[in-house]
């Protein structure tokens, strides 16, 4: 794990310029927002989250999260089915300003075409370029 | 079949502490609108209060000010447009054009439109005022450049007007090594914000400090062939190597003036409760409105960035679809002058009589801390009551420390109508290291009864 201007980016996982990660674990992939989006909105309050079974389309929202003064779309970093939606998040939201990459995860996909919309994504080296472009 | 629904176009011309905050709250409403911003600046969203604090070396960078970086926007579907001009709004079409900096006009259509254009340096009508070098300090640009005549060899300093700007920008000078002189027409500095005899215990401090002030003088001309090497005030020249203009700020109104929407007695743009103009679904926010004063009910004009916030989140909510009121101001502020914090809040007592007011006040000298207690610092609190209702309708604060939410719980008090008598049953807090056992705020309060009595 690297800190980027205090922006944590752990190594082995893929990113968005939405600002999610992911994480591939064997046929199925694990997302979430990054510590630099929990970051930008403060005290999360509210994850709206759809529910298992639904599809997601890279690039097309799927979710939003709000804070006191924000909000923000989640979008999907990858097409495939929703296996399983963290409810522990949609009901103490503040997980995904304490731990964003493990307790604060969002879904487990089951991609339906990995190998073709990985190449948009950004690998860990990448990604801490992308963070040093961002101001705090 | 479902019927799309056709989002909702909000465009806001301004993208500061109003504008940005507008746009948030927009967002916070509707989640599908689209909303622009624009702005003539090429930096978007940063802090012009930090200015002064930047060019005195407590803030390393001017970038540091920037307080909702380009990824802010992108989170929140924000379509912000840098460098981008609003040349007119048409209220009938409900149309805003703009100019970019290459040139290219655009017309974007709205929906609801929110003007927070702000409001600009002044400068009176003085004998020379076309010279250059006339520095003011209202944008990110026009801290660099005082910064950079700073940084060039600049040993002398004048500033024009003894404003929270000025003082802040006179100390910040003071602090790079210049000898400041601060000039102000009316007798007293901080005119519109403390009592004589407050502002004099300031004037005292600054001057101890060093600052020179020059109060009751009026600036009767710029003096230098192209560039401003001196002025004359009060019959005496003055010469320096830069020059501050902090006479104030006229709100931004001719966009506005120009579609028609109506301007109100403070000569900023009109607004009701829900900070809609005169025009249909056009609304105006922060330094370029006029709101009401909470005790006087009069048109105000605070030009204030927690006024301009708080004034956006209405305006952004109501523009998205939303129901929010803004219902008036006190005008409450804070600021540190070297070591010395001040605040105040609702009407002075000089205020006051302006509006016909009959007022009793009480001032009390207290410590920060108990007094047997190392580092103790003194405080100054005074409390302005309205003699008939025996209403709180001001303070005003200065101290080491501790200043500021002494301020806004007496703003609370004010807004909440709380009598001195209210005040004076106050249950307060205490210990030895932070503060007296009697709340400075409830010594005065008995003072005022005391008087009253």
């Amino acid at each position: 794990m690297v800190k980027v201007d205090g922006h944590e980016v752990p190594e082995g996982l893929y990113y968005t310029k939405e600002f999610e990660w992911l994480k591939i674990e064997g046929d199925k992939v694990r997302v979430g927002i990054t510590d630099y989006a929990q970051k930008q909105l403060r005290e999360i309050v509210y994850a709206e989250l759809p529910s298992a079974g639904t599809t997601t389309k890279q690039n097309d929202p799927y979710g939003t999260v709000e804070s006191v003064k924000a909000v923000s779309d989640l979008v999907a970093p990858i097409s495939g089915t929703i296996e399983q939606v963290n409810a522990e998040v949609q009901s103490k939201p503040e997980l995904l300003n304490e731990d964003p990459y493990n307790k604060g995860w969002l879904l487990i996909l089951k991609p339906s075409s990995l190998q073709a919309e990985l190449p948009n994504l950004m690998d860990f080296n990448k990604a801490v370029e992308w963070h040093k472009t961002l101001q705090k | 079949m479902k019927e799309e629904q056709v989002p909702k176009r909000i465009v806001i011309i301004g993208a500061h502490a109003a504008g940005v905050d507008a746009a948030s709250a927009a967002r916070k409403t509707d989640r599908t609108a689209e909303i622009t911003l624009i702005t003539e600046e090429k930096y978007a969203g940063y802090s012009r209060c930090g200015l002064p604090f930047v060019i005195g070396g407590q803030i390393p960078n001017f970038k540091d000010l920037i307080v909702f970086p380009q990824a802010f926007f992108q989170m929140m579907k924000l379509d912000l447009r840098t460098e981008t001009k609003a040349t007119a709004i048409n209220t009938q079409n409900k149309t805003v054009e703009t100019t970019d900096k290459n040139g290219k006009i655009e017309t974007i259509p709205y929906d609801s439109l929110i003007i927070s254009t702000g409001a600009s340096s002044f400068i009176p009508p003085i004998k020379g005022k076309e010279k250059q070098g006339i520095c003011s300090l209202r944008t990110l640009e026009d801290g660099e450049s005082i910064a950079n005549t700073v940084k060039n060899g600049a040993r002398t300093a004048v500033i024009m007007g003894a404003g929270l700007i000025g003082l802040e920008t006179g100390i910040a000078l003071h602090e790079k090594g210049l000898k400041v002189t601060i000039v102000e027409m009316l007798p007293q500095i901080l005119p519109q914000a403390l009592d004589p005899e407050m502002a004099k215990m300031i004037q005292e401090m600054l001057e101890q400090k060093g600052i020179g002030l020059l109060t009751g003088k009026t600036v009767e001309e710029f003096l230098g062939t192209d560039k401003v090497t001196g002025i004359v005030a009060g019959g005496e020249q003055i010469d320096a190597d830069l020059f501050v203009s902090a006479f104030g700020v006229r709100a931004n109104t001719q966009l506005a003036a120009n579609a028609g929407i109506a301007s109100g007695e403070t000569k900023a743009i009109k607004t009701n409760a829900r900070m809609e103009t005169s025009a249909k679904d056009v609304y105006a926010i922060g330094d370029c409105a006029e709101t009401i004063n909470i005790v006087t009910q009069r048109p105000a004009l605070p030009q204030l960035g927690t006024v301009a916030v708080r004034q956006g989140k209405v305006a952004g909510t109501n523009a998205a679809g939303g129901y929010s009121l803004f219902t008036g101001a006190l005008g409450s502020a804070v600021s540190r002058l070297f070591d010395t914090d001040c605040g105040w809040t609702g009407l002075t007592e000089v205020a006051a009589q302006k509006v016909r007011f009959e007022t009793i006040a009480g001032a009390i000298t207290s410590k920060t801390k108990a007094d047997y207690y190392p580092g103790a610092l003194p405080i100054k609190v005074k409390l302005v009551v309205e003699k008939e209702s025996q209403r709180i309708i001001g303070a005003q604060i200065i101290g080491g420390e501790e200043v500021t939410q002494r301020i806004n719980a007496i703003s609370l008090a004010i807004q909440r109508q709380m009598t001195a008598r209210d005040l004076v049953k106050a249950d307060t807090a205490y210990a030895p290291p932070l503060c007296e056992t009697w709340e400075p705020m409830v010594l005065a309060a008995e003072m005022v009864l005391m008087k009253l009595r």
